[in-house]
C-alpha cells in the first residue's frame, strides 16, 4: 500500500522571510497526525502548499504517490484532500444546509448548467439525506435553515467540518480548528471531531496550539519552528522531548492548558 | 516595416509631441492613486470630477465673462478641492471598511451622479462647437520651437508647465511638510496608518481635495481639445488615469508619473509610425484610424491582461483586501417564505393591472415605453446573474447588448435573416464573446474585472465599432442601423400593442430561466464563490469555469435584450443606448434598486424607461390630481441620473439594493410580530405552558 500523502522537501519564502525550509511530512490512509508549532512557524503556509493556495518554491507533494504540485486547488481537492481555516471561510449569505449540499453537489460533478435551466436544479432527497447524516453527526441539525451570519464561532467551524465532509475527503488538514473557542467549546469540537474520525476514517493533518486536544487526538506529531522541522514522532513522545519543550512551550507545564 | 533614415528625428519629435499630454496624465494618474493609496478607493468619479471644473471654468469665462485668473481660482481652487474634501466626509470616510468592489460602485454612482447634478444647479448645458479656450488667449495657434524639431503650441506648454509645477508642489509637501510626511508614508504602506498612529482621517481630506485639485486642473487644460464639453468625454480621463497608473502598477506617486508620461510618449509614436505600417499592412487600416484616441484602453486592456503581475497579486493590488469586511446583516439573507410568495403574487397582480391598463387605456407613447421599460428590464436580468449572482461588477454589459442589436442589424440587413432568429444568434455571438473576454478577465477579479471590463467596452466602442461588419461602417452609425419589425406566422409585430405582448413573453421566459439558476446548483456555486473564493476551491470548485459561464450567460442575456431593443426601436442606435458610459447608469441603477432578485431587474427597466415620464414629467402626479400640476414641473430628466448616481451610494451597506433592503426589514418585521401575536394566542390557550 502506497502512502496517502507525502511533501518533500517544500521550501516557501515570502520576499526574503524563510516561511518553510525542506519541510517533509508523511500521512499513511486513517492515520491522525498533528503538526504544531508557535505562531508564525509556516504551519498555515505548509498547508495553502499542500491544497495550491500557495506553489512552493522548491519541493513535492504527492498524493498516493502522484505529484499533484501542478494542479490548481480545486483540482487537488477533488482528488480527496479537504480544508478548514485557521480565519474561518464561510459562504456569506448561505445557510448551513447549503454549505453541504454545494460542497455534495461538487463532489458529484453535477453542476451542469442544462440541468438548471430545466429546472431539475433542486435538491433531491438522496442529497438531503446525506446532508442530515453529516448535520447530524455534528449536531448541526436544529440549525441547517439558518444563515451562517446566525452562527456562533464554534458552530461555523463545525460547518466548515462539515462542508469538508461532503466531498469526502482522505485526507484532512484542519487548521488550528479550536481557536477563538473557549474550553467548553474545544472540548466539545475535539469530541465531535474524533467521533466523525472514527466514524468515516478519513486522515486527519491537525494544526493546533491547544496541546491537549493535539495529545488526545493525534497518533503522531511533526514540529514545526520557523520553517523547520525539529521534531517528529508519537506524539507523546514529541512531547516530552526537551528540544521541543523549550522551542515551543517554554515554561508551561504540558497538560495545563492556556 | 519601413524604418528609413530620418527615423531618428521622428522619434525624438514624437517624444516632444508626447510629453505635454503625458504630463496631463502624469497629474491624472497622480491624483488618482493618491486617493486609492489612501483609502482605498478606486475613484471612477474622477473624471466626473474634472468635468465639473472644467465646466466651472468655462460658464465663468464665457457665460460670466470673467477673466482667466478668478474663473480659474473658482473652478480648480475652490470648487474642486470642496468637491474632493465633499466626497471624503460625506461618503467615503464612511466606507472605510467596506469592500473595494463596494467602493467602486460607489464612486460609478458619483460618475454618473455629479456632472447631471452640476449641470441642473448651474444650468449648464455643453454645446457643440463652444469650448473654452486654453488658459493663455490663441493657445492653440502660437507655436514655438525651441529644438527646431517639433513646434508646441502655447497650449501645450501651458499644460507641461502647470504640470511641472504641480508635481514639483507635491513633491514639495512630501519632503518638507509634516502633513505630506504621514501622507507619503500612507501612500507608501497604507496599513503602517493605525500602527503609526498617524491622523488618517486629516490625512485622507487632504489627499482627496488634493486629488480633486489634480482633476480640475487636468479637466481646465485638456478642455480645449473637446469639440464639445460634455461629461462622457472627461470620462475618458479616468481610464487614461487607471491606464497610467497600472503602467506603474498602482504602487507608487513616482512610477504613476513615469507612468503617465510614458503613456502620452507612446501613443505618440504610435500616431507618428501606424500610419507607415498599415501602408504595408492594410488591414491595419481601421485601427490606424480609430486606434488614437482609444489607445488608453487599449493599453489599459493590455496591461491588466498581459502583465503577469498585476494577475498574480489580486491582494496586493487592493492595499486594503486584508480588512475584514462588515459582517453582513442579517436582514439580507432572513426572508420569510410566505411572505415573499405574498409579494411575488402581488408583483405580478400589480404587473398585470399596469399591462391592462396599458393594453386598453395607453396611447402609443406609452405603449412604447412600457415595451422600452419591458425590455430594459430583459437587459438588467445580464446584471442580476453577473453582479447579483456572480458578485463582479461588470462594466461592459452595455457592449454586449451592442453587439446583440448589430448582429440582428447585420443578419437582417446582409442575408435577410428573420429579426428573431438573428436575435437568438446575437445572444450566442454575446456569449461566446463573453466567455471568451471571460478568460483573460476573470482571474483579475475583483475591481480588476470591473476596469478590463471598462476598457474592453471603451475598445469596442472605438475600435471594433468602426468595422464595417461590426459596426456597418461610419455612415451607418450616424444615421443608426434600420432594423425591421419581425413577423411570424399569421402575426405581424410591426403592431406596437403585439410586440409589446411578444417582449414580455420573452421576458417572462428569461426570468423563468434566470430563477432556475439562481435556484440550480450554477447559482449554488456562484453564491459559494461569492461568499468565499478561497473555500469554494477547496471543495472543489473552478472558479474560472464557474465565472465564465456566469459571464457568458449573463452576455446572452444582455445581447438578446439588445436584439429585441433594436427591434423595437427599429433602429440600432448605438449612440443613444449602448455607450460605454450609458452603460455605466445601468449598472448604478440595478444594484440600487437590487441585482440580487428579478423584481430589482423589472424596477430597474422601470425606473429606466419611465420614471422621466411618470415622476419627472409630472405624469404621475397628473393622474393622481387630475390634471394639475404645481409650477416647477416638468423637472429635468438629469434628476434620473442623481438620484440613482447618490442612491447607489448605499450599496457598500445594503449590497441587495435599497428597496430590496426596504422590502426585508419590512418583511421581518412583519414576520417577528405575527410569530408575536402567534405566540401570546397560544401560551394564552395553554394558560401559561410551553410555545411552540
Ligand atoms: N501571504 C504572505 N505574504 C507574506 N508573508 C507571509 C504570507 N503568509 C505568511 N507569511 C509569513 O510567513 C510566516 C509563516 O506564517 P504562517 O504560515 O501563517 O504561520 P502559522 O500558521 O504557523 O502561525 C510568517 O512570518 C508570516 O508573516
Ligand atoms: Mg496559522
Amino acid at each position: 500500500m502506497t502512502t496517502l500523502f507525502e511533501a518533500t522537501g517544500v521550501r516557501k519564502s515570502f520576499s526574503g522571510i524563510r516561511a518553510l525550509e525542506d519541510v517533509s511530512l508523511r500521512v499513511e490512509a486513517g492515520e491522525r497526525v498533528g503538526l504544531i508549532g508557535p505562531n508564525g512557524a509556516g504551519k498555515t503556509t505548509f498547508f495553502n502548499c499542500v491544497l495550491g493556495m500557495l506553489r512552493p518554491d522548491a519541493g513535492r507533494v504527492l498524493l498516493d504517490g502522484q505529484d499533484i504540485g501542478g494542479l490548481p486547488v480545486h483540482r487537488r481537492a477533488r482528488r480527496g484532500i479537504g480544508r478548514t481555516f485557521q480565519r474561518i471561510e464561510l459562504f456569506a449569505d448561505m445557510t448551513v444546509r447549503e454549505h453541504l449540499l454545494l460542497a455534495d453537489r461538487i463532489r458529484r460533478g453535477e453542476g451542469s448548467l442544462l440541468r438548471d435551466l430545466f429546472g431539475r436544479g433542486g435538491s433531491d432527497a438522496d442529497e438531503r439525506r446525506r446532508c442530515d447524516e453529516v448535520l447530524e453527526l455534528l449536531g448541526l441539525g436544529d440549525l441547517a435553515a439558518d444563515p451562517v451570519e446566525a452562527l456562533s464561532l464554534g458552530q461555523g467551524r463545525l460547518v466548515e467540518v462539515g462542508r469538508a465532509l461532503m466531498t469526502e475527503p482522505r485526507l484532512l488538514l484542519a487548521d488550528e480548528p479550536s481557536s477563538g473557542l473557549d474550553r467548553e467549546e474545544t472540548d466539545a469540537l475535539a469530541a465531535t471531531l474524533r467521533e466523525v474520525q472514527g466514524d468515516r476514517g478519513f486522515a486527519v493533518l491537525l494544526v493546533e496550539h491547544d496541546v491537549e486536544l493535539v495529545a488526545s487526538f493525534t497518533e503522531r506529531t511533526y514540529v514545526l519552528d520557523f520553517g523547520h522541522l525539529i521534531a517528529e514522532g508519537p506524539t507523546a513522545e514529541v512531547m516530552a522531548d526537551k528540544r521541543v519543550r523549550q522551542a515551543y512551550f517554554g515554561d508551561v507545564e504540558v497538560g495545563s492548558g492556556s | 516595416m519601413v524604418l528609413a533614415a530620418g527615423t531618428g528625428a521622428d522619434v525624438l519629435r514624437a517624444v516632444l509631441q508626447g510629453t505635454p499630454p503625458g504630463a496631463v496624465y502624469a497629474l491624472v494618474a497622480l491624483g488618482f492613486v493618491l486617493t486609492y493609496k489612501t483609502s482605498g478607493v478606486f475613484n471612477l468619479a474622477f473624471g466626473a470630477q474634472a468635468f465639473v471644473s472644467a465646466a466651472m471654468y468655462f460658464q465663468a469665462r464665457v457665460e460670466w465673462g470673467w477673466s482667466t485668473v478668478p474663473a480659474l481660482v473658482l473652478a480648480v481652487f475652490v470648487l474642486a478641492p470642496l468637491i474632493g474634501l465633499l466626497m471624503e466626509r460625506l461618503i467615503f470616510r464612511h466606507l472605510r471598511t467596506a469592500s473595494a468592489v463596494s467602493k467602486l460602485v460607489v464612486a460609478i454612482g458619483l460618475s454618473v451622479a455629479l456632472p447631471s447634478l452640476f449641470e441642473t444647479l448651474t444650468g449648464f448645458s455643453g454645446v457643440a462647437g463652444k469650448t473654452p479656450g486654453g488658459l493663455v488667449p490663441d493657445g492653440a495657434n502660437v507655436f514655438y520651437d525651441p529644438l527646431g524639431v517639433y513646434p508646441f503650441s502655447r497650449d501645450e506648454l501651458v499644460a507641461l508647465g502647470v504640470a511641472v509645477v504641480a508635481m514639483l508642489g507635491l513633491g514639495a509637501l512630501f519632503r518638507f511638510t509634516s502633513l505630506g510626511l504621514a501622507m507619503r508614508a500612507v501612500v507608501e504602506s497604507p496599513r503602517m496608518t493605525e500602527l503609526a498612529g498617524i491622523d488618517s482621517d486629516r490625512v485622507s481630506s487632504v489627499a482627496w481635495m488634493l486629488s480633486s485639485f489634480f482633476a480640475g486642473m487636468a479637466g481646465v487644460l485638456i478642455a480645449p481639445r473637446f469639440n464639445t464639453l460634455m461629461a462622457p468625454d472627461f470620462f475618458h480621463l479616468v481610464v487614461v488615469a487607471i491606464a497610467a497608473a497600472a503602467i506603474g502598477r498602482l504602487v507608487s506617486l513616482p512610477r504613476a508619473l513615469l507612468g503617465g508620461l510614458g503613456l502620452g510618449i507612446f501613443i505618440a509614436l504610435f500616431r507618428t509610425f501606424l500610419p507607415r505600417w498599415s501602408v504595408d499592412l492594410p488591414w491595419l487600416e481601421p485601427f490606424q484610424d480609430n486606434l488614437t484616441p482609444s489607445m488608453p484602453f487599449v493599453v489599459l486592456f493590455g496591461v491588466l491582461v498581459l502583465w503577469p503581475a498585476i494577475r498574480r497579486s489580486p491582494a496586493a493590488a487592493d492595499p486594503l483586501s486584508g480588512v475584514d469586511p462588515p459582517p453582513l446583516s442579517l436582514v439580507s439573507t432572513t426572508r420569510s417564505k410566505v411572505l415573499t410568495r405574498a409579494a411575488r403574487v402581488f408583483g405580478v397582480c400589480f404587473l398585470l393591472l399596469v399591462g391592462l391598463t396599458v393594453w386598453f387605456r395607453g396611447d402609443v407613447v406609452w405603449v412604447h415605453l412600457v415595451t422600452q421599460a419591458t425590455i430594459m428590464s430583459l437587459i438588467f436580468l445580464s446584471v442580476t446573474i453577473i453582479t447579483g449572482l456572480a458578485g463582479q461588477i461588470s462594466l461592459c454589459q452595455g457592449t454586449f447588448a451592442a453587439i446583440g442589436a448589430l448582429t440582428v442589424f447585420q443578419l437582417a440587413d446582409r442575408w435577410d435573416v428573420s429579426v428573431l432568429v438573428a436575435a437568438l444568434v446575437g445572444a450566442v455571438i454575446a456569449a461566446v464573446v463573453g466567455a471568451l473576454l471571460s478568460i483573460p478577465v476573470l482571474r483579475l477579479g475583483g475591481i480588476w474585472l470591473a476596469i478590463a471590463t471598462l476598457a474592453f467596452a471603451f475598445f469596442f466602442d472605438a475600435v471594433m465599432l468602426k468595422f464595417s461588419w461590426v459596426g456597418g461602417g461610419d455612415s451607418s452609425l450616424l444615421q443608426g442601423h434600420r432594423v425591421p419589425r419581425p413577423v411570424l406566422g399569421p402575426w405581424d409585430f410591426a403592431d406596437d400593442r403585439r410586440f409589446l405582448v411578444l417582449v414580455v413573453v420573452v421576458f417572462t421566459v428569461v426570468s423563468v430561466l434566470v430563477i432556475r439558476i439562481r435556484e440550480g446548483t450554477t447559482g449554488l456555486t456562484l453564491r459559494g464563490l461569492r461568499g468565499s473564493e478561497l473555500a469554494a476551491e477547496s471543495i472543489g470548485v473552478s472558479p474560472a469555469r464557474a465565472r465564465m459561464v456566469a459571464f457568458a450567460l449573463s452576455a446572452a442575456i444582455a445581447g438578446l435584450g439588445g436584439g429585441l431593443l433594436a427591434i423595437h426601436q427599429e433602429n440600432v442606435n448605438y449612440g443613444n443606448n449602448f455607450t460605454p458610459t450609458a452603460a455605466l447608469f445601468w449598472v448604478v441603477l440595478v444594484v440600487t434598486l437590487s441585482a440580487r432578485t428579478v423584481e430589482g431587474a423589472a424596477q430597474a427597466g422601470a425606473a429606466f424607461s419611465l420614471f422621466n415620464a411618470v415622476i419627472l414629467q409630472g405624469a404621475g402626479l397628473a393622474w393622481i390630481t387630475r390634471g394639475h400640476l404645481p409650477g416647477f414641473f416638468p423637472l429635468s430628466p438629469k434628476w434620473r441620473f442623481v438620484l440613482f448616481g447618490l442612491a447607489s451610494i448605499q450599496f457598500a451597506r445594503h449590497p441587495e439594493g435599497l428597496v430590496e433592503h426596504g422590502k426585508r426589514r419590512a418583511t421581518v418585521g412583519i414576520d417577528t410580530r405575527l410569530a408575536a401575536r402567534r405566540e401570546r394566542a397560544s401560551s394564552q390557550d395553554a394558560n401559561g405552558g410551553e410555545g411552540p
